[in-house]
């Protein structure tokens, strides 16, 4: 029997019909992801390695979210296991009961309402998964073949296809595919490039990625002059979306922000205030096709939407899951996954061929070390960028190793501060006037 | 299901691919955990979980290698995974993978560890759990009010058995808990946040919390630092002289030398040549010694390899001099070193890697520090020691780094970069207070900058190490503080010079 349509027989009936007055449930809600995963890898130039071989995975597990009948709360994960007994999920109820606590805030099961249409299914990955997998191989091969000769590469492909499903004691009974695509490959792993959607990379994409990476490889190669105190910084897409993960999912999270753990307080989003330069405005959208951050219901049973964090520089909300949109008093919003589903636009933004041309003096960044241990709340960052590459005059010239010393926020409200984008990423290349000096 | 069972799941999946003229090796694992958050007096998450599957590592007769996992621990499930297993190392091996016949030569091993737990996982009711981790943390909230605090408690046990086709069967039990206070606190506009922890094997920490309350002080001491550190100027970079606490050095043990000597990585590695081990490496200063193992009772216990081997204690650094690396079955001879049961993994599910337990930074030359009951007050005691001692050179600061907030490092090019909470000079008498700022620089330059130690061995820094894409627990330490020469090849970030 599948774990979800066991849970919510076995769930039901303790609504309904609990064996013992004090295991009665007034609410729940499951959460079960079935999956399969097909992945294969490259260390040091050899493909499938004894530590990256070909592997196959799969999994049925999830977590269900109960309110007793006296209010109090439980959540558990659960795993289909080998246990198929109703005598070993009585046992858990059991348990769960014990675990519960109380928090009013939590104890609410949205209703269900309308799905909106997002596509989060590649068929063509469900036929790697099944079986049809050469693309895999060969990928792997064309990686090889195509490999600068001195360099060791490192790489990895993953795909994943499966159901979700998502259950609640309100009515809602969502079930729907989904997949997923991760590809990535690094040279000397210095130099990398990667693709992650919920749909296979497409040849055009892969060669575009490939080109550009290579010639940044190629750029390390030669040493470059030192970078002045005058030296723009650009930050890479990937660097990017590290900032954003670093410095602004943690204090845009509703939980820190009503517990008073983020860098703005609730009254500065109630206020509107204005925090970035009105250039920015940051969001989350579930609702482009095929993209990683996308999907159709949060966990939590809420249908995807798209969210506004911040417009034209102004705080509007933090991101909410059901139990802190209680507490904010309004409507969850949409969530991201990781950094997927979060995008930060600029209004004024150029292609990046574009931008790279107006760069007299700079500096990308490509990679940092250390930047988690940075303190999100602050903003600040101190940072070491070895193998960074020099711009001078619109050109890339060569390899220079940097640290950095500035602030996130101070540079999402700099009025310097500019954007561009590249079709190969979902975030932009920021380009920012920062302290930089040589390492 | 129990440790015996969870053995004869996986006797029974092996005595079936008696047929297979290759190799497989089978992994099973079953893991519960139970979690909670409190934040601000109230709970915010109590979580209990189990988790359990099999993993299946299969090698063709040529050294080919496929892995198979799933999260049902049953024997039809494991026949699946073992055909499954075998099918992809027969892709492999038609790709032209890198073969590995390592496996064949591993020692045979049988072994059943008993659960080292002092209070086996359940013993003490999860409600009971609740009930002192409030405690305590209503405790903290009322002696420091202005912060915002959040306090967590996390108990997991892992029961694994790793069996081979050679007839090894390995089962044992890790056992984990950790409490942990986490701190936000605000001044002049500023915000800094701090984190602590008291870590072990079972709900004994909280036992000894609540009669001890070190982590309390410990939360106190920081939270008091944190709010100092808010309104505190930021050094120009440069190179100073440093003293790191143990946390900072575990970091710079863990990262900058244990990753470099790990048998997959000597082909990417400062301490490697042309993919071997530069054994007999002069790395730092006579004194220092650089060790790694499982220590009984410790957050990263693990006595066998996920590999089924024994897990060896190692002097990677004897006297400044590079003596050894951590070998897996699969790369440690490649790598021009003994294998020493190295490989972990984060669960049935993931290839096992050469990674660290508990590593220790250790150096000949101690000078006594007599722990104190505050912060501040072992500040003080450290300035005082090494004036004692001529340690201190009049005119230059000496900056005392505290807190480790993690690290990096790329081992090819041995540059690493280390974030602490905040640092103090304690060469000036009025102990100023600085912003943290970044500690990087080249490996081999900070550990040959190493000139002594200050205090007995602490070894309870505890992380988690994310190579490969895995989380596995880690920890060790050093000496209370290591004493660190300027060095024109490690630096402090801050503002421009």
């Amino acid at each position: 029997m599948k774990l979800v349509a066991l849970l919510e027989d076995f769930l039901y009936q303790s609504q309904h019909a609990p064996k013992k007055e004090e295991l009665c449930l007034a609410d729940w809600r499951i959460l079960v992801n079935e999956s399969e995963a097909v992945s294969l890898g490259i260390k040091d130039n050899s493909p499938g390695s004894v530590y990256t071989p070909p592997s196959y995975r799969q999994g049925e597990s999830g977590e269900v979210f109960l309110v007793w009948a006296d209010g109090k709360c439980s959540q558990a994960m659960v795993q289909l296991g080998s246990h198929d007994e109703r005598e070993y999920w009585q046992q858990e109820l059991e348990q769960w009961r014990q675990a519960s606590y109380e928090d009013p805030d939590a104890a609410h099961i949205p209703s269900p309402e309308p799905l909106p249409l997002v596509a989060v299914e590649d068929q063509a990955i469900k036929r790697i998964i099944t079986g049809d997998d050469q693309i895999l191989f060969d990928q792997v091969r064309l990686w090889l073949t195509d490999k600068p000769v001195n360099a060791k590469l490192q790489g990895s492909i993953q795909t994943a296809w499966g159901h979700r499903h998502v259950r609640t004691s309100t009515g809602l009974a969502v079930t729907y595919q989904q997949s997923q695509f991760v590809a990535w490959f690094s040279f000397d792993s210095l130099i990398g490039g990667g693709f992650a959607k919920r749909r296979l990379s497409r040849p055009e994409e892969q060669e575009a990625l490939w080109v550009r990476t290579l010639s940044f490889f190629e750029a390390m190669q030669t040493g470059a002059p030192p970078v002045g105190l005058q030296t723009q910084v650009i930050l890479a897409p990937s660097m990017t979306e590290d900032m954003l993960g670093q410095f602004i999912l943690p204090n845009f999270s509703g939980d820190r922000v009503l517990e008073g753990q983020g860098a703005f307080p609730k009254e500065s989003f109630l206020e509107n205030k204005l925090v970035f330069h009105p250039h920015f405005s940051l969001l989350i959208d579930p609702l482009r096709p095929l993209e990683l951050g996308s999907y159709l219901i949060t966990p939590e049973g809420v249908p995807a939407n798209r969210t506004v964090l911040v417009r034209d520089g102004k705080l509007q909300t933090p991101f909410l899951r059901v139990k802190d949109s209680v507490r904010w008093g309004t409507k969850p919003t949409a969530l991201p996954q990781g950094t997927a589903g979060l995008y930060l636009k600029h209004q004024a933004e150029v292609p990046w061929v574009k931008a790279l041309q107006g760069v007299e003096d700079g500096v990308l960044v490509l990679s940092v070390l250390g930047l988690h241990t940075q303190e999100a709340v602050s903003g600040s960052y101190s940072l070491s960028a070895p193998h960074s590459l020099r711009i001078i005059k619109g050109q890339i010239v060569g390899k220079t190793d940097v640290k950095l010393t500035g602030n996130f926020f101070a540079d999402l409200a700099a009025p310097t501060t500019k954007a561009a984008y590249s079709d190969l990423d979902p975030h932009p290349y920021l380009m920012i006037t920062t302290g930089v000096q040589t390492l | 299901m129990e440790q015996k069972e969870i053995k004869e799941l996986v006797h029974s999946i092996l005595s079936e691919t008696r047929v297979f003229d290759g190799y497989v090796i089978v992994r099973a694992q079953s893991r519960r955990e139970w979690s909670m958050r409190i934040s601000n007096g109230r709970f915010e998450r109590v979580s209990t979980g189990a988790d359990s599957g099999l993993g299946v590592q299969a090698f063709t007769k040529n050294g080919a290698t496929g892995f198979a996992t799933s999260d049902i621990l049953a024997e039809g499930i494991g026949q699946k995974l073992v055909e499954k297993a075998i099918q992809l190392a027969c892709r492999n091996e038609a790709i032209g993978t890198k073969l590995n016949l390592r496996i064949w030569n591993a020692p045979q091993v049988q072994a059943e560890e008993t659960n080292p737990a002092q209070k086996v996982f359940g013993e003490i009711p999860l409600l009971e759990l609740e009930e002192m981790v409030m405690t305590l943390h209503a405790r903290l909230r009322d002696a420091f009010q202005e912060g915002v605090w959040q306090t967590s408690y996390r108990q997991v046990e892992e029961v694994w058995c790793i069996g081979r086709t050679d007839g090894t069967n390995v089962s044992f039990v890790i056992p984990r808990a950790v409490l942990m206070h986490q701190g936000t606190v605000r001044d002049q506009g500023k915000a800094q946040s701090t984190l602590i922890h008291r870590s072990g094997m079972d709900a004994s920490v909280l036992f000894e919390e609540l009669a001890d309350h070190v982590l309390e002080r410990k939360a106190l001491d920081r939270a008091g630092f944190a709010r100092a550190v808010c309104g505190a100027p930021q050094l120009p970079s440069g190179h100073y002289p440093l003293i790191i606490d143990y946390g900072l050095a575990k970091g710079l043990a863990h990262e900058a030398f244990g990753h470099a000597v790990e048998s997959d990585h000597l082909n990417e590695s400062v301490l490697g040549e042309a993919g071997k081990l530069r054994k007999g490496l002069r790395v730092a200063r006579p004194g220092v010694n650089i060790i790694d193992g499982p220590l009984p009772g410790d957050w990263a216990y693990q006595p066998y390899s996920a590999n089924g081997l024994l897990r060896q204690t190692v002097t990677i650094v004897q006297d400044g001099v590079l003596e050894a690396g951590l070998g897996d079955i699969f790369s440690a001879e490649e790598a021009g070193m003994p294998v020493t049961g190295a490989g972990r993994a984060e669960s049935y599910g993931h290839i096992p890697l050469p990674r660290m337990s508990n590593i220790r930074l250790l150096v000949d030359r101690m000078l006594p520090l007599t722990p104190a009951g505050h912060l501040m007050d072992e500040v003080k005691a450290v300035r005082e020691t090494l004036l004692q001692h001529g340690e201190l050179i009049e005119g230059e600061k000496n900056l005392l780094l505290l807190g480790y907030r993690g690290g990096q490092v790329n081992p090819k090019t041995g540059d690493f970069v280390f974030q602490c909470d905040g640092i103090i000079d304690v060469a000036d008498s009025d102990l100023p207070i600085y912003q943290p700022s970044i500690f990087s620089g080249k490996i081999l330059s900070a550990l040959e900058a190493i000139r002594g130690g200050l205090g007995e061995g602490c070894y309870d820094a505890i992380g988690t190490c994310g190579k490969g894409g895995q989380s596995v627990a880690s920890s060790g330490g050093s000496h209370r503080y290591l004493l660190m020469d300027a060095d024109q090849q490690v630096s402090l970030g801050g503002e421009h010079g």
